[in-house]
């Protein structure tokens, strides 16, 4: 389980693609996204799908996207066998089943190598309400922590003898029940506990904060946003417009 | 007797983070063992190791002679009862009662026998009041002894206890050293991962002393304790009874255990037996 969860979880690398502002890595990943959208044929999608496993390669993360891709591979077979089922063919249901994958891929190699100041930052630049975006990075904060926690708690359940993996459907369902209980009611009295100390820290007195850190565009960023966004944008036209272009 | 004994135990963990590199320990059946030292030491890892929860990358845990990769947390917990430290891990039900109740129900206990255990055990730890109250608005001392009522309750022969003293007052340690005196008196196997020298001292066990995932002391508390350099490499201190016993010009032949004993020699009185 931590070991999958690790395709969605920041992870401090020292890497040419960390060092990106997050604006370029989120353009980046929207692109992925994009394209993985546009593209109609199995091939086209495969060679979006390595291409983001080279920027993975170039942000030493690689080994963490494939995770998400051996996660996410569960539900594309599912996919493909739904559609596949469904009579639309076989390559229809590769492409939908491998699109899935290269869409998932996209957004993990975004939050794999942003961290949460950086997150924070977005929502700011975006002009998302402040409470919003401390509500969320916070959120995405305690995910390893809230990990850890269910973790500590099934060990403590299996230590009195509960055996999750025994029993019908419904006896496992029943089974996750001292596992959710504690987990719930520990994070709620974290929230609390965070909500008192951030006010006795002052958060919420001035209407406007500083930051310590800003975001600022260097010459690598823009050497890697603006050609990306133009062949995104040619593809787009060609795919969207059927625009003919003459290179 | 061996009980419980670990073969070159190594552990990674998944994150790739070394916490045990090549323990070796044994510990004989009514033993009491207390494991010490620093933060990170690898002490919880290695009393996970007891029932199962983890499983050694290299080497091997045996109990009662079973290897425990080669059977269920369920079947080595009934043996091995171990409390967490930290309370709200666990506690889940709608009442105390049925709390202690879980494991019992667990491990196939006949309603007669969880009746008799639930109310031996709630009376023992003085939660008897507290019967039908939900576990989760109970203080933190009761948590912490409702944990321990719902290991005791189904009578395991090892008791592993993570950190039992945190968050306790200096009663609800008094009342804790009893029980562990009452647990001992009845041959179980007690094994106490915590920082509290000072808790741990009267009971005098036998101390383990890890540091950066090894054993790197193991054997009876009034000699380790008195390695001072071993101890600052550990980051645990020596118990203030024994510093005070150490600075004493004129001394009895073994450290007082407890603070009457050291008020009566220094008194005057000198009623410490010369050798226990």
């Amino acid at each position: 389980m931590y070991w999958l969860s690790g395709g969605f979880v920041f992870r401090k690398v020292i890497s040419p693609f960390h060092r990106l502002d997050p604006r370029a890595k989120l353009l980046v990943s929207m692109e992925f996204f994009v394209l993985s959208l546009l593209s109609s044929t199995v091939v086209e999608v495969i060679l979006i799908l390595v291409a983001i496993l080279l920027v993975a390669t170039v942000a030493k993360s690689l080994r963490r996207i494939a995770r998400t891709i051996a996660f996410s591979g569960l539900f594309a077979v599912f996919i493909f066998a739904i559609n596949f089922l469904f009579g639309l063919g076989l390559l229809n249901a590769l492409l939908y089943s491998v699109r899935f994958l290269a869409i998932i891929s996209s957004t993990s190699v975004f939050f794999v190598t942003t961290s949460p100041d950086e997150l924070e930052q977005i929502m700011k630049w975006m002009r998302v309400p402040r409470d919003v975006v401390f509500a969320f990075v916070t959120a995405v904060r305690f995910i390893p922590v809230v990990m850890l926690d269910a973790f500590q708690i099934m060990d403590a359940q299996k230590s009195r003898g509960l055996e999750f993996e025994k029993g019908n459907v419904l006896k496992r369902v029943r089974n996750l029940v001292p596992i959710l209980i504690p987990l719930v009611v520990n994070s709620v009295i974290r929230s609390g506990e965070l909500a008192e100390a951030m006010e006795s820290r002052a958060y919420g007195s001035t209407p406007k904060p500083t930051s310590l850190y800003g975001m600022r565009l260097r010459w690598y960023d823009v050497a890697v946003a603006v050609p990306s966004l133009l062949l995104v944008s040619a593809v787009a036209l060609v795919v969207v417009f059927h625009v003919t272009l003459y290179i | 007797m061996t009980l419980i004994e670990f073969r070159n135990v190594s552990f990674v963990h998944q994150t790739g983070v070394t916490a045990l590199t090549d323990v070796s320990l044994s510990i004989g059946k009514g033993e009491t063992v207390a494991i010490v030292g620093e933060n990170g030491a690898g002490k919880t890892t290695l009393v996970r190791h007891i029932n199962g929860l983890l499983k050694p990358t290299k080497g091997s845990v045996l109990v009662e002679g079973k290897d425990t990769r080669e059977t269920t947390t369920a079947t080595l917990s009934r043996k091995v009862g171990i409390a967490f430290q930290n309370p709200d891990h666990q506690l889940f039900s709608e009442s105390v009662e049925n709390e202690v109740r879980f494991a019992m129900k667990n491990f196939g206990f006949g309603e007669d026998l969880i009746a008799q255990r639930l109310d031996w055990t709630l009376k023992f730890f003085g939660l008897d009041q507290y019967r039908k109250s939900s576990p989760l608005v109970l203080s933190g001392g009761e948590k912490k002894r409702l944990t321990l009522a719902c290991i005791l309750a189904w009578d395991p022969d090892v008791v592993v206890l993570d950190e039992p003293t945190v968050g306790q007052d200096a009663l609800q340690k008094e009342k804790l050293g009893q029980i562990f005196k009452l647990l001992q008196s009845t041959g179980k196997t007690i094994i106490i991962v915590s920082h509290d020298v000072e808790f741990l001292w009267p009971i005098q066990p036998r101390l383990v002393v890890m540091s950066g995932g090894k054993v790197v002391a193991d054997g009876q508390i009034s000699q380790i304790m008195g390695n001072r350099e071993l101890l600052e490499g550990a980051r645990v201190t020596q118990p203030q009874l024994l510093r005070l016993y150490q600075g004493l010009a004129s001394r009895p032949a073994t450290p007082f255990l407890d603070v009457l004993e050291a008020r009566d020699w220094i008194g005057g009185r000198k009623q410490k037996p010369e050798a226990r």
